[in-house]
């Protein structure tokens, strides 16, 4: 147990409560929060309680940013578990690069940084979309619809997805890209659109409250996800359950991991979860990113000074956890997580099917400009589950 | 070459094959500049202090600028497809900035070194470079053309003098001369030029 007498080590947590964001990053509050609480049942930071210091920036790019500048300076905090968005995250890191604070960001994102004040345990491009693109266009061809929320991580997104299909000599029949508060009519437009062109299959970089209207609207007008799905990056367990599996069933999603991940570790933090935050709570990629960093951050402090920036900067990097979707690195010369992609697909109660994963996971390049299919041999690497 | 008109530009997909040489002391600055080319996927070849021979695979340059070799000016850097510098600067007196501007620079960068920006500088640099080079070239073709024309004007104004045509039959007269010699109209007209320069110093004889 810890130690009342020992001063807390007091982490900062900036994960939106309210907002278009609300819902995926209030299940990455639940994942820090149940790490933090396993790792005070077990004694701490060498017997100093973990304790979280949290404020709710309403998913708004300047609040993260004055926020993280409060944690820091008033609240005396040096490291910080936070951010969904791109935009939160580049807002946030000037202030923590000028006082020296670290960030642990557990969302995939499209890559092309390094700060060395963050750490991204989150998939990069070359753990996620490659194997979408590489799955979707062997299953159901080349022909491809993309639509987003109109912000910097789908441009990127579409971008690396356009390279990958135009190299199989396939087409983009459309890119299309709609506020973040976009209404329900503008996405059965949308549909309409979609229904017009009928390409092989969606790309949908859609986030937040958004994702529910596209997949609600797509089932109404009757389209079929056997013949011509929705491909996410994104659609995790959380925002079907925001729609209704009934809206979500058949469609696919890349993520380096799914609540139906059969793991040592996934089988004790499930029943964990559902325990401590009701039986209806569930997991999904972004809440294990947030549970697993936490992890590693103890295994630092642990080995470390934890009040200590550049001391927890030497002793990060090149550490390993056994985490629910397997064993994960943080790398020494990008800071970002070695994962396991997986391709999963949403049956009837909400849940993922997964039908292909990596046999071993995959190191992060956050800076590869132009993916190929061959350069990550995904079918030698895949082995089908369906 | 694969590329599609929506696809990635070709500059940002040559990243990974670079060759970048780095002269840079082997300080903070330096070994953040090194690792976050390393990062972005390039070969880099690191010296300090610069050296008066490039190596021979150098596709982009970065060079600190630095008090101690503010005199450093290396023939490379005039030749001709030499490869964009993009200087590293720590002062920002008129001396450094001298020797910014006669290392003919394609991009700055400020110490301390981030990593942000530096993907930027690299294609930004290998964009103008390829740039000015297709103008040079656009502009050797131009004087090409130029004096062609000079040597076309003059060889006509000989025909026009010494056999009384108008300056369309002159000019039909050398044409139909290339064709049937298969050969350019300047080389007609260059040995007309010749040919009357020969005969006029006769005459004057």
């Amino acid at each position: 147990m810890t130690s009342p007498q020992l001063d807390p080590v007091r982490i900062g947590m900036l994960f939106s409560e309210t907002g278009v964001t609300s819902v995926i990053e209030t299940s990455q509050r639940i994942g820090t929060v149940l790490a933090v609480e396993e790792i005070n049942s077990t004694g701490g930071i060498h017997g100093r309680e973990l304790q979280l210091v949290s404020h709710d920036p309403q998913s708004r790019p300047s609040l993260y940013r004055s926020l993280a500048e409060k944690l820091i300076v008033e609240d005396g905090i040096r490291v910080i578990a936070g951010c969904y968005m791109s935009s939160t995250r580049k807002a946030v890191i000037p202030v923590l690069e000028r006082w020296n604070a670290l960030l642990l960001y557990p969302t995939l994102y499209e890559g092309f940084e390094y700060s060395r004040n963050v750490f991204y345990t989150g998939a990069a491009p070359n753990q996620n979309s490659v194997q979408l693109a590489e799955f979707m266009t062997r299953k159901f061809g080349s022909r491809v619809f993309m639509v987003g929320s109109d912000y910097v991580y789908p441009y990127e997104s579409n971008r690396i997805m356009s390279d990958l299909v135009l190299e199989r000599g396939g087409e983009k029949v459309a890119e299309v890209y709609l506020p973040l508060e976009a209404k329900r009519a503008d996405f059965d437009g949308l549909v309409r659109q979609i229904k017009a062109a009928g390409p092989d299959f969606i790309f949908s970089t859609v986030v937040g409250e958004s994702t529910a209207m596209l997949y609600r609207a797509y089932r109404e007008a009757g389209l079929d996800p056997e013949r011509m799905p929705i491909a996410s990056l994104t659609t995790c367990e959380a925002e079907v359950k925001q729609m209704g599996a009934e809206f979500a069933a058949g469609h696919i999603t890349s993520a380096p991991y799914f609540q139906s991940v059969d793991s040592p570790a996934n089988r004790r933090i499930v029943p964990a979860l559902q325990k401590r935050f009701g039986p209806e709570q569930i997991a999904n990629q972004c809440l294990e990113a947030a549970y697993f960093q936490i992890h590693l951050l103890a295994d630092a402090m642990r080995r470390a000074d934890p009040d200590d920036v550049e001391s927890l900067l030497r002793a990060l990097p090149g550490s390993e956890f056994d985490a629910p979707q397997g064993r994960v690195r943080i790398d020494e010369q990008n800071h970002h997580t070695h994962l396991r992609p997986r391709i999963g697909r949403v049956n009837a109660s909400g849940q993922f099917d997964i039908l292909e994963e990596s046999k071993d996971r995959v190191r992060p390049d956050p800076y590869l400009v132009s993916h190929t299919l061959q350069d990550w041999s995904v079918r030698t690497g895949l082995r089908s589950r369906a | 070459m694969k590329t599609a008109p929506t696809g990635t530009s070709r500059l940002l997909r040559d990243l990974r094959s670079l060759n970048v040489v780095v002269f840079h002391p082997e300080d903070a600055d330096g070994q953040e500049l090194i690792a976050q080319l390393r990062r972005i996927g390039c070969r880099v070849q690191a010296y300090w202090p610069p050296r008066e021979r490039l190596p021979d695979e150098a596709d982009v340059v970065f060079l600190a600028v630095r008090p101690e070799v503010a005199a450093f000016d290396p023939s490379w850097v005039r030749r001709e497809n030499a490869p964009p510098v993009i200087v590293v600067v720590n002062y920002e007196n008129p001396t450094m900035v001298e020797s910014v501007l006669r290392l003919n620079a394609y991009g700055v960068i400020a110490a301390p070194v981030k990593s942000f920006g530096l993907l930027t500088a690299i294609v930004v640099a290998r964009n103008q470079v390829e740039q000015d080079r297709e103008r040079a070239r656009y502009v050797v073709k131009l004087e090409q053309r130029l004096a062609s024309q000079r040597k076309l004007a003059k060889a006509k104004t000989i025909l026009m003098q010494t056999r009384s045509v108008s300056e369309e039959d002159a000019y039909k007269l050398i044409r139909e001369q290339a064709m049937t010699k298969r050969v350019t109209t300047e080389e007609i007209a260059d040995a007309i030029i010749k040919a009357n320069d020969i005969l006029s110093f006769e005459g004057k004889g």
